[in-house]
C-alpha cells in the first residue's frame, strides 16, 4: 500500500510540474486531492487495513496531501509569474502604433533655441516688418549713397518705387540691421534685444545661395559696454546651438554700420580645427559678422554717440542649421518639401 | 587682389623665420582676409636651364633630333626633341623626370618620365614656352614647334627656371571685399606698411622724383569738372617704343595677377600695383591739339573703342579729351584713340585723381570695372599722384635710358587734407575695456603713419593721407585701428552686466510661438516656408484679387512679380508639390503678407504697404469631411491651448478660395479674424490637385488677442456622481448640432457629440444624431426617478425644439 502511495506522490508531482496552465493546475488539484481523487480513495479504504498499517498509511497519505497542496500553491505563483495575456505568438518587431507627429521648420527650431537663450539673459525679441524703406535699410545704417547693395542687382525694390529715394523707395529688406534703428527710435536706450527674420537678396541661387534666408541679429546699446563683451554674446549663440563650448576667433571686418567691425569665425566642426575641405583647410568657418555700432547709426536713432555705444552680432540661421544637421543645399529650406521637413521632428 | 611677397620685400625687411602662412594669418586677423597662399615655384619644379652640347638627327624620325644636353648634373643627358629652332650651343629649358608640363589638348598636367622615342632613349624634355607657362617670358616666333631659346638670357646651366624668372615667390590672394574701405591697401606699399605695424618693423622710403619737372615745357591740362577731377598730371615722354619688359618686371606683374604687355603699359600697371595710383599712357601723336581736357560728356556723345564699337555716353560720365574729342572714360577705360601701338614713339602719361561717386555711377552704367576703376572707386588721395610720378620717372629712365621728358602739366584743383582727429584717452580705455599704455598706442599709430601728439589726456591724431578720403574720419576709426593691430583675439571676453529691471513679457511673440507649437506638436502639422513672391498661377487658382497687390521691380522670374497678399496660394502650391510623394498630410506657414496701404512702423515720413502676419494651413485628406473637420478641430483647440480670446464660427463672408458650401469665418468681437473651409474645386483643378480634398484655414495673427496670462478657472470636482446617458435621435437634415447643443446647455452638466449617421434605416431627408450627456445634482446622488425626470425633460426639448424622435435601439 505504501508503495502505491509513493507512486501516487510521484505521478502527482510529475503532473504538477508538467503543466503551465492555471486552469489545468486546478483540474490536477481536484484529481489529486479532491473527493474523487486517488488519495481520498486510499484514505477511504483505511478501515480495511490492519491498525499498524492503517496508522502509517494514514500518516503517509496525509503527508502526501500536504505536499501536493504546497507544491500546487508554489506552482500557481510560478505560473502566474510567467504567464502572458497573449495566448498566440506576438511579433514584437512590428512597428508601434503611429503617433500623429508634426514638426516645426528646422530654422524655426533654431530660432526658438536662440530666443530661449537670449530671453534668459534679459533680451527682448523685436520684429521688424519684411518690407522696409531705403531710409531704414540703407540710409540710417551709414551705407554710402552709391553703395552697390542699393542696386536692383542686389536688392528687391518694389515696383513703382525703384527710382525714388530714401523713405519713398521700398524693398524687401536685404538684412535685419534696419530693425535696430526702428527699435531704438521706439524704445530708446539702454536696450538689449534680438530680432530674427527673413531677408531677401537678388541673387542667382545654387546649393549655397538663396534669395530668401534667415538671419538672427542681437544688439546691445548701453553707456558702458566694451566690444569685448560681444564675445560673450557670440559664445552664447554657438554654445546654445551646438550644445558645447565652441572655439571662436574674432578678426577685422568691415561693414558700413559698424566701426570697428569684425568677423567671427568658429572652429570647423567637421575637422575640429585641423583643416579640411569644408573649411578650406583653414580650420575656421566664418559664421557671423559683428561690430560696434557706427556713430552715424546711433544718430539715426536719435542717440548721442558720445553717450551711447553698443554692438551687433548677426548670424545666418540657414548656414547654422546646415552645419547643425549637415544639410548640403540651402534651397531645401524654402522647398516646402515634406520629405525634407519631416526629418526634423 | 594678389600680393607678391618678393614685391613686398622691396619695401620691408621681413624676418627670415616669418612664414607666409603666419603672414596670411596675421593679415587675416588684423587687416584683410587672405583667401589663398600660392607658391609660384611649385609649377616649375624640376624645370631647369640646359645647354645643347651636341645634336644629330634621330635615325627613325625626320622631325626629331637627339640632343646631348648639359643640365649641370654630371654627364650630359640624351634628350629627344622636335624643336624647329634647335642648334648646338643653345641654352634651353629642360624638364627633368618628375616635372609637369601642359600639353595642348590634355586637360591635366602631364608628368615627364624617362622614356624611349622611336627606339631611342630620352632622359626628359626640351620645352616650348606654352608647355611650361613661359609664353610671357620667352616668346618664340614658331608657335607650333619653337622651343625656348635662352642663349641671350643671363642664366647658368642647371639654374632652376623659377629662380631665373623670379617665380620663387609666394603670392597671397586677398579677398577684395575685405579691402573695400581701405584705398591705401590697393598697392604693395600699403600692405607693407600694414605689416610694419603688425610686426613693429620699418618700411623703406619710396623713391623721390628724380626729374626737374619745372624745367620742362608746360603741357596744357584743362579741368572743366573740378568736383570730379581734383588733380590731373600729364607727362610727355619721347623716344620710347614698344618692347618687352625685363624679366623681374614680368614676374612681378604676373604674380600680381596681370599679364605683361609691353614695357610702357607694364610701367603704368606696375606703378598702380606698387602704390595704388592708376596711370594711363596715351600715344602722344593721338592727342590732337596737344592738350588735355577733362569734362563730362555731352549726352549721346560717342567714345570709339578699340574694337570699333561705340560707347554712347551720358552727361554724367567723365571723359578725357584732347582738343577734338573724347579719348577715354576717365579712370575706367581707354578708347581706340589712346592705345599704345607698335609704331608708338612717344607717350603722354596720365597720372590723375578722380573722385569715387561719379566714377561708380559710370561703372554701374556700363557694367565696367577695371583694375584702375576698382582703385578710384575706393577714394584715392590726390598726393599719391606724386608717388606715381616718381616711380614712373625712375622706371622710364631705367627701361629707356635714351628717353626724353618733353613736357609736364599738373592741374591741381584741390588737395586731399589729412584728417585730424581728437581721441581722448578715456574714450579708448572705456571702449577697449582695458588700459593700453601710451607708448603702445603711439607706436601703433605711428607705424600706421598717423602723426600723434598727446596733451591733457587727448591724442591728436593726424591720419595718413591715403586713408583721409573717408576711411579714417572719427575717433572710432582710430579705436578700430588700435583694436585690430592689438588683435581682437587679445581681448578677453568680458561678461555683460545684468540688470533686472522688468520681466520680458511679450504676449504677441508668445502667441506666435504658441500657435506654431500647437499646430506642430498637438495637431500634427508640418511647418513649411515658402517665398513671398508667388507664382501667378496659384494666386489665380485661389482667386485672390490682385488689385491691391505689391509687385517687385525686378522679380526672380516674370511670373513671380507679385508679393504675397495671402499665404493660401503658396500653401496650394506646396500641397500640389507634395502630392507626388504623400496622399495625406498637414502643413502650415506663418509669415507676413502685404497689400497697398498706409503703414508707419517707425516714422511719419516712411510709409510702407500694409503688413499682416498670417497663419495658414492645409489638411490634405481622401475625405472632404475629414479634411474640413480636422481643420475646424485645429481652429477650435487653438484658442484654449494658445491662451487667447475665443472666436465664434459663423458664415459672414466667403473666402475666395473656399468651396461654395463648406466654409466658416472666425469672428472675434464682431470682426472676421480668419476663415476655414474646403478648397474649391476650381482652385484644385487650376493647381493640379487631384484625388484628394483639401481643408484650409487662414488666420490673421495680428488680430488675435493673446491673454496676458492664463485665464482658466479651476472647477470643483462633482461632489456626487454624474450619470452618463447616450441618446440617439432622428432629426431633419436641416437641424444643426450646434442648435441642439445650445438648447440643452442648462439641462446637462456636459454634452458630447458622438456621431452623425445616414443610411438604409434612416428615412430620406433625415439623419441620425448620437450624443452623450452627463446629468447630475449638486445636492445628492440622483435616484432612478430623478434621472428619468431629467432625461424626460431633455427628450421633451429635443422633440419640441428640434422635432426629434428617439431612435429605438
Amino acid at each position: 500500500m505504501l508503495k502505491r502511495l509513493e507512486e501516487i506522490l510521484q505521478n502527482g508531482l510529475d503532473k504538477i510540474e508538467q503543466t503551465d496552465d492555471l486552469n489545468v493546475l486546478q483540474d490536477i488539484r481536484r484529481e489529486l486531492t479532491g473527493k474523487k481523487g486517488e488519495l481520498t480513495e486510499v484514505l477511504k479504504s483505511l478501515g480495511t487495513l490492519d491498525p499498524e498499517m492503517r496508522k502509517s498509511v494514514g500518516m503517509k497519505a496525509n503527508e502526501i496531501k500536504q505536499i501536493f497542496a504546497d507544491r500546487i500553491k508554489e506552482r500557481e505563483v510560478e505560473i502566474a509569474a510567467n504567464a502572458s495575456v497573449i495566448d498566440e505568438e506576438l511579433d514584437l518587431t512590428l512597428p508601434g502604433k503611429a503617433i500623429e507627429e508634426g514638426a516645426l521648420h528646422p530654422i524655426t527650431q533654431m530660432c526658438d533655441d536662440l530666443n530661449d537663450a537670449f530671453l534668459s539673459m534679459g533680451f527682448e525679441i523685436f520684429n521688424e516688418d519684411d518690407i522696409s524703406s531705403e531710409q531704414f535699410a540703407f540710409d540710417n545704417l551709414n551705407f554710402p549713397p552709391d553703395h552697390p547693395a542699393r542696386q536692383s542687382m542686389d536688392t528687391y525694390w518694389l515696383e513703382g518705387t525703384e527710382d525714388k529715394r530714401g523713405n519713398d523707395r521700398l524693398c524687401l529688406r536685404p538684412h535685419l540691421t534696419g530693425g535696430s534703428v526702428r527699435y531704438l527710435l521706439k524704445y530708446g536706450a539702454p536696450a538689449r534685444f534680438v530680432y530674427p527674420g527673413r531677408v531677401y537678396r537678388n541673387e542667382t541661387t545654387d546649393a549655397r545661395h538663396e534669395r530668401a534666408f534667415y538671419q538672427y541679429e542681437a544688439l546691445i546699446v548701453d553707456r558702458d559696454v566694451t566690444f569685448a563683451s560681444g564675445k560673450v554674446m557670440i559664445n552664447t549663440i554657438l554654445e546654445k546651438v551646438f550644445g558645447r563650448k565652441i572655439r571662436t576667433r574674432m578678426r577685422e571686418g568691415f561693414f558700413p554700420f559698424t566701426e570697428p567691425g569684425y568677423e567671427i569665425d568658429m572652429e570647423c566642426q567637421v575637422c575640429g580645427g585641423k583643416g579640411c575641405r569644408v573649411c578650406g583647410h583653414s580650420g575656421w568657418i566664418e559664421v557671423m559678422p559683428g561690430g560696434v555700432i557706427h556713430p552715424n547709426v546711433l544718430r539715426s536713432a536719435n542717440l548721442d554717440p558720445e553717450e551711447w555705444t553698443g554692438f551687433y552680432v548677426n548670424i545666418g540661421l540657414d548656414r547654422l542649421v546646415m552645419m547643425r544637421y549637415g544639410v548640403d543645399d540651402v534651397r531645401l529650406f524654402h522647398s516646402a518639401d515634406l520629405r525634407f521637413l519631416k526629418q526634423f521632428k | 587682389m594678389k600680393v607678391s611677397l618678393n614685391w613686398l620685400k622691396k619695401y620691408i625687411d621681413l624676418p627670415v623665420d616669418l612664414t607666409p602662412e603666419q603672414i596670411a594669418y596675421d593679415l587675416t586677423m588684423r587687416t584683410v582676409e587672405v583667401d589663398n597662399i600660392e607658391y609660384t615655384a611649385a609649377k616649375y619644379h624640376d624645370i631647369i636651364v640646359g645647354k645643347v652640347v651636341n645634336m644629330w638627327k634621330h635615325p627613325n624620325a625626320d622631325t626629331l633630333n637627339i640632343c646631348i644636353t648639359d643640365i649641370g648634373d654630371g654627364e650630359p643627358k640624351q634628350i629627344i626633341c622636335g624643336g624647329s629652332n634647335l642648334y648646338e650651343g643653345e641654352k634651353v629649358v629642360v624638364c627633368k623626370p618628375g616635372a609637369e608640363v601642359y600639353w595642348h589638348g590634355e586637360d591635366k598636367m602631364v608628368e615627364i618620365k624617362e622614356t624611349k622615342m622611336r627606339g631611342q632613349y630620352s632622359y626628359g624634355m626640351i620645352c616650348a614656352p606654352s608647355e611650361v607657362f613661359l609664353e610671357d617670358f620667352f616668346p618664340v616666333e614658331d608657335k607650333e614647334r619653337g622651343i625656348c631659346d635662352l642663349s641671350d638670357v643671363d642664366c647658368y646651366v642647371g639654374q632652376p627656371i623659377a629662380e631665373l624668372i623670379g617665380m620663387d615667390d609666394v603670392v597671397l590672394e586677398i579677398e577684395n571685399k575685405s579691402l573695400t574701405n581701405r584705398p591705401d591697401m590697393w598697392g604693395h606699399y600699403g600692405i607693407a606698411r600694414e605689416l610694419a605695424a603688425i610686426y613693429d618693423l620699418e618700411v623703406k622710403p619710396l623713391p623721390e622724383c628724380d626729374l626737374d619737372v619745372k624745367s620742362l615745357k608746360e603741357y596744357p591740362v584743362e579741368i572743366l569738372s573740378p568736383d570730379r577731377c581734383p588733380r590731373y598730371m600729364a607727362l610727355e615722354i619721347g623716344n620710347v617704343y614698344v618692347k618687352d619688359s625685363p624679366t623681374w618686371m614680368k614676374a612681378a606683374l604676373y604674380n600680381g595677377g596681370m599679364r605683361p604687355i609691353n614695357a610702357i603699359v607694364d610701367i603704368t600697371n606696375y606703378v598702380m600695383m606698387a602704390v595704388g595710383q592708376p596711370e594711363h599712357a596715351f600715344d602722344r601723336t593721338h592727342v590732337e591739339g596737344e592738350k588735355i581736357v577733362v569734362r563730362t560728356a555731352k549726352q549721346g556723345e560717342k567714345l570709339l573703342l578699340l574694337n570699333d564699337d561705340f560707347l554712347e555716353l551720358t552727361d554724367d560720365d567723365l571723359v578725357i579729351c584732347d582738343a577734338v574729342d573724347a579719348m577715354a572714360l576717365a579712370g575706367i577705360r581707354g578708347g581706340k584713340k589712346d592705345s599704345i601701338l607698335p609704331e608708338t614713339t612717344g607717350v603722354l602719361l596720365e597720372i590723375a585723381n578722380f573722385t569715387a561717386p561719379g566714377l561708380r555711377r559710370t561703372e554701374n552704367r556700363y557694367g565696367e570695372k577695371t583694375d584702375a576703376s576698382m582703385r578710384y572707386e575706393k577714394g584715392v588721395d590726390t598726393e599719391r599722384v606724386n608717388l606715381g610720378l616718381a616711380m614712373s620717372v625712375q622706371l622710364f629712365k631705367e627701361f629707356y635710358p635714351e628717353c626724353e621728358f618733353v613736357a609736364y602739366g599738373d592741374n591741381y584743383v584741390e588737395k586731399t587734407e589729412r584728417a585730424v582727429i581728437k581721441v581722448p584717452q578715456q574714450f579708448l580705455d572705456d571702449r577697449l575695456g582695458k588700459v593700453i599704455p601710451r607708448e603702445t598706442i603711439e607706436q601703433i599709430l605711428r607705424k600706421l603713419e598717423y602723426d600723434v601728439t598727446f596733451e591733457d589726456g587727448v591724442y591728436t591724431c593726424v591720419a595718413p593721407i591715403d586713408r583721409s578720403t573717408g576711411d579714417v574720419s572719427m575717433k572710432d576709426d582710430v579705436l578700430g585701428d588700435l583694436a585690430r593691430i592689438l588683435s581682437y583675439d587679445s581681448f578677453e571676453p568680458t561678461p555683460m552686466k545684468m540688470r533686472f529691471e522688468h520681466a520680458v513679457n511679450q504676449p504677441d511673440w508668445n502667441l506666435q510661438r504658441g500657435l506654431r507649437e500647437y499646430l506642430a506638436f498637438r495637431c500634427g502639422f508640418n511647418e513649411i516656408f515658402t517665398y513671398p513672391w508667388i507664382d501667378e498661377k496659384f494666386i489665380n487658382a485661389a482667386e485672390i484679387d490682385k488689385t491691391d497687390a505689391v509687385k517687385l521691380a525686378t522679380p526672380p522670374a516674370p511670373e513671380l512679380a507679385y508679393v504675397r497678399q495671402s499665404l493660401v496660394p503658396g500653401c496650394i502650391e506646396a500641397v500640389a508639390k507634395n502630392l507626388r510623394y504623400f496622399d495625406t498630410f498637414k502643413i502650415f506657414e506663418m509669415a507676413q503678407c502685404f497689400e497697398v496701404g498706409e503703414y508707419h512702423p517707425s516714422t511719419q515720413a516712411e510709409c510702407l504697404p500694409a503688413h499682416r502676419m498670417m497663419l495658414t494651413g492645409a489638411v490634405v485628406s481622401k475625405d472632404a469631411r475629414d479634411a474640413f473637420f480636422t481643420v475646424k478641430g485645429a481652429a477650435e483647440g487653438m484658442v484654449r491651448t494658445c491662451q487667447m480670446e475665443g472666436y465664434e464660427f459663423k458664415q459672414v463672408q466667403k473666402p475666395s478660395w473656399a468651396d461654395s458650401k463648406v466654409w466658416l469665418n472666425l469672428v472675434l468681437n464682431g470682426e472676421i479674424v480668419g476663415s476655414i473651409g474646403l478648397l474649391k474645386v476650381s482652385a484644385m483643378n487650376a493647381a493640379g490637385i487631384k484625388r484628394v480634398q483639401v481643408g484650409v484655414f487662414e488666420i490673421n495673427v495680428d488680430m488675435l488677442k493673446p491673454l496676458p496670462s492664463r485665464d482658466n478657472v479651476f472647477q470643483h470636482l462633482p461632489l456626487y456622481p454624474l450619470v452618463e446617458q447616450d441618446l440617439s435621435v432622428l432629426v431633419d437634415e436641416s437641424v444643426k448640432w450646434g442648435d441642439i447643443k445650445e438648447s440643452l446647455k442648462y439641462m446637462v452638466k456636459d454634452i458630447e457629440f458622438i456621431e452623425e449617421y445616414r443610411g438604409k434605416q434612416i428615412p430620406a431627408g433625415k439623419k441620425s444624431l448620437m450624443f452623450r450627456v452627463w446629468i447630475g445634482d449638486d445636492k445628492g446622488t440622483m435616484n432612478a426617478k430623478q434621472i428619468d425626470k431629467k432625461m424626460g425633460g431633455i427628450i421633451k426639448i429635443l422633440q419640441k425644439q428640434h422635432r426629434a424622435s428617439l431612435r429605438e435601439e
